[in-house]
């Protein structure tokens, strides 16, 4: 089936709004929540497809609704802002989820929660130790992709966090002590392999079974952590074949703010990634050609898709659409066919307000729509 | 054999210290309230110390947002700049920019060093970046060379150490994993020595530990034995330690025997086991046991845990002034 060049997609996180924060605390929608709800349903008419959810969140009986249901409207207003942006492929914005590591934890055994560990500043986040053979409680993320699937106008496309990301947020206990001597490099490498391969086989590979078996066809395996050290490439790329063994559907590894070509080649060897998913704006600033990094896929004759981060999650200015064309234009000179090049923010938009998201998302579309002119004109 | 131990970076923070700085950062707690929750955990991590039969009393650096930052809120010169990776970890520092040629303040430093520690200077344990992960790691907008500025913060750090040895501070450890992730070379290694040379100068070469981490030491071992420092600390889990050749005599030879990526407490043993042959083959004039690198990677409870392992170890090595206190 052919599609028009350059579709958009999402790529992660939205920021939630304020009254589905509130409504999910079963507190009353406070001016300013029950306002930005109002304007929201203006624009999409969400909060029409389920009505009596919304009647009671804006009556204040965000008790007696429930949280689910609050979470089902979030789910909606998200699909609803990312189809209106023009967005082909879609989420919900990860409405339910409130990050990627401690959720998909809780669905397995062999973890305990150590603790707070500080990321920076007052930030920290939860981590927990693989103290016992990793084993899945059962799939996840099932119920929020069956909701999307029955509401989404646009093709659905779920992400979810890849098994060396979980393995490398985690500490390792469990496969460290099954290690004989001294836990130095060597040791800790291979314990770390059987941890990230433990948790792709028994965790990811069942969930995302039966994600597919739900009808789930795209789906972003997130690995954020794969910059974070650039010679276990190799165990991202082993944890990814192994959680994708035998499946089909069209697979992606969402990457960000890493040294790619740290990673290569040996990323290349993600037999069924369909895409890369990377984020590119953030470093095309300065004088500097933040998709100069494509040679090295073009260099290792690699052909797969590329999901182009056009747009900076991380600053409010909204790029303006010559710009995201501009950008397209270089990303197509680097890997010559522009039939491969899809277009998406460089990460997830939830550091964003949502105003700027939703204009983000725009230029997105709007940019892709420029350079799309210029390639089907023949101007390029 | 003479055993010292002590911390070697922050200590993390315990949850309810970790809940009243959100609850600051969201206005649901007043700075008065969270103050009391530092000063009484700082408590804690001396009596940990004490306890512990710690050589130095560091009081866990728990105010301070990242090693650099207390100088590039006080120095002149800096500002304080973006969200930048920690090494291979997944925690972060905000990188100093340097705009003009650094200058230190008088005082500033001192008046953020951990309270405890301030109580007791000679007990004190100060902890400070070296300056070539200094140098290395900051935004240089100053337009001087690399060479020139590594010069120009070991003389700085060395002021800072005199200031503080004037004060009774006696322990002094120089952070510098950036010696071991990226080695210098060449004139910029000359500089490295002759920064070190400053700051011994100025606050005495025994008392100056240089403590690196986060990768393979023994590449590096030639330029380390050069630094005319008091001894250098090496993370046992990431040096090839079997391969470390002998030499390094009448220095003193760190070992970072905790591992803080992961919660598994080492064996007691098996550390007293290899302190033994590194003793044996390096031959220092004393040994500083501690954690490999900052302890907090790891939450309060697990970090707490593992850093009993200093005791125990100690204890194993026959250390007849170690052990729990």
């Amino acid at each position: 089936m052919s599609r028009p060049l350059f579709p958009a997609q999402e790529i992660g996180s939205l920021m939630k709004p304020r009254w589905q924060i509130l409504g999910q605390h079963a507190e009353p929608l406070d001016e300013s929540a029950r306002s930005e709800f109002v304007r929201e349903n203006e624009r999409t008419h969400f909060a029409s497809e389920l009505p009596g959810a919304a009647d009671a969140l804006l009556a204040g009986h965000a008790r007696e609704l429930g949280g689910e249901a609050v979470r089902d409207l979030g789910a909606l207003f998200a699909l609803r802002l990312l189809e209106r942006a023009g967005l082909a492929r879609v989420y919900d914005g990860e409405a339910r989820r409130i990050e990627m590591f401690e959720y998909p934890i809780r669905q397995m055994r062999g973890f305990q929660f150590q603790g707070h560990v500080r990321s920076f500043d007052n930030k920290y986040y939860l981590k927990a130790a693989v103290t016992d053979e990793v084993r899945l409680e059962h799939p996840y993320h099932l119920e929020e992709f069956d909701f999307v699937r029955r509401h989404a106008h646009g093709e659905p496309k779920l992400p979810i966090t890849g098994p060396y990301t979980l393995a490398d947020w985690s500490y390792n206990e469990f496969y460290l002590a099954r290690q004989r001597g001294w836990k130095g490099r060597a040791v800790r490498r291979a314990a770390q392999r059987d941890f990230v391969v433990d948790l792709a086989r028994r965790a990811i590979r069942p969930t995302l079974a039966a994600l597919i078996e739900h009808g789930c066809r795209v789906i972003q395996i997130d690995e954020p952590a794969a910059g974070t050290h650039p010679d276990e490439a190799d165990l991202v790329v082993e944890g990814f074949n192994a959680a994708t063994d035998g499946l089909d559907a069209e697979f992606s590894m969402h990457i960000c703010y890493s040294d790619y070509r740290a990673l290569l080649p040996e990323l290349l060897e993600a037999k069924r990634c369909r895409q890369w998913a990377w984020e590119f704006a953030n470093r095309d600033r300065d004088g500097r050609d933040g998709y100069e990094v494509l040679r090295a896929l073009a260099d290792y004759g690699d052909t797969r898709e590329v999901g182009l981060g056009v747009v900076d999650v991380h600053r409010d200015e909204v790029e303006r659409p010559a710009t995201v064309a501009d950008r397209i234009r270089r990303a197509v000179g680097y890997l010559g066919d522009p039939a491969r090049i899809w277009v998406n923010p460089d990460c997830g938009l939830r550091t964003r307000g949502l105003d700027v998201a939703r204009r983000k998302l725009e230029a997105t579309v709007a940019g892709a729509a420029l350079a799309r002119e210029d390639f089907e004109s023949g101007r390029r | 054999m003479i055993v010292r131990t002590g911390l070697t970076g922050p200590f993390p923070r315990p949850e309810a210290l970790v809940a009243a700085t959100r609850d600051l950062d969201r206005g649901r707690a007043s700075p008065d309230a969270v103050e009391e929750v530092f000063a009484r955990t700082e408590a804690e991590v001396v009596a940990l110390e004490d306890r512990l039969g710690l050589d130095t009393r560091t009081g866990g650096y728990l105010r301070w947002m990242d090693l650099f930052r207390p100088f590039a809120e006080t120095w002149e010169g800096f500002s304080v700049g973006p969200l930048t990776r920690w090494f291979q970890t997944n925690t972060f520092y905000r990188q100093p920019i340097l705009h003009a040629p650094p200058g230190r303040v008088p005082g500033a430093i001192a008046a953020r060093l951990p309270l405890p520690a301030r109580a007791d200077p000679a007990r004190g344990g100060v902890i400070l970046p070296g300056p070539y992960t200094f140098a290395g790691l900051l935004d240089n907008r100053s337009g001087e060379a690399d060479e020139a500025l590594v010069h120009r913060l070991g003389r700085l750090l060395s002021e800072e150490g005199r200031e503080l040895a004037g004060l009774g501070f006696g322990a002094f450890q120089f952070t510098e994993p950036l010696l071991v992730d990226r080695p210098p070379e060449g004139a910029l290694a000359e500089a490295v020595v002759a920064a070190y040379r400053s700051i011994a100068g100025a606050i005495g070469p025994g008392t100056a530990l240089v403590w690196t981490y986060g990768a393979d030491a023994t590449p590096v071992l030639p330029l380390l034995d050069r630094l005319p420092v008091g001894g250098v600390g090496v993370d046992l889990a990431e040096t090839d330690w079997e391969s470390l050749p002998a030499g390094g005599e009448r220095r003193g030879l760190g070992l970072g025997v905790i591992d803080p990526r992961t919660t598994l407490v080492e064996d007691p043993a098996e550390v007293a086991r290899i302190v033994r042959e590194l003793a044996e083959r390096r031959r220092p004039s004393a040994i500083w046991l501690g954690p490999g690198a900052p302890l907090d990677l790891l939450p309060w409870e697990p970090a707490t845990r593992k850093l009993h392992l200093l005791a125990a170890a100690r204890q194993a090595l026959g250390d007849a002034d170690g052990g729990p206190r």
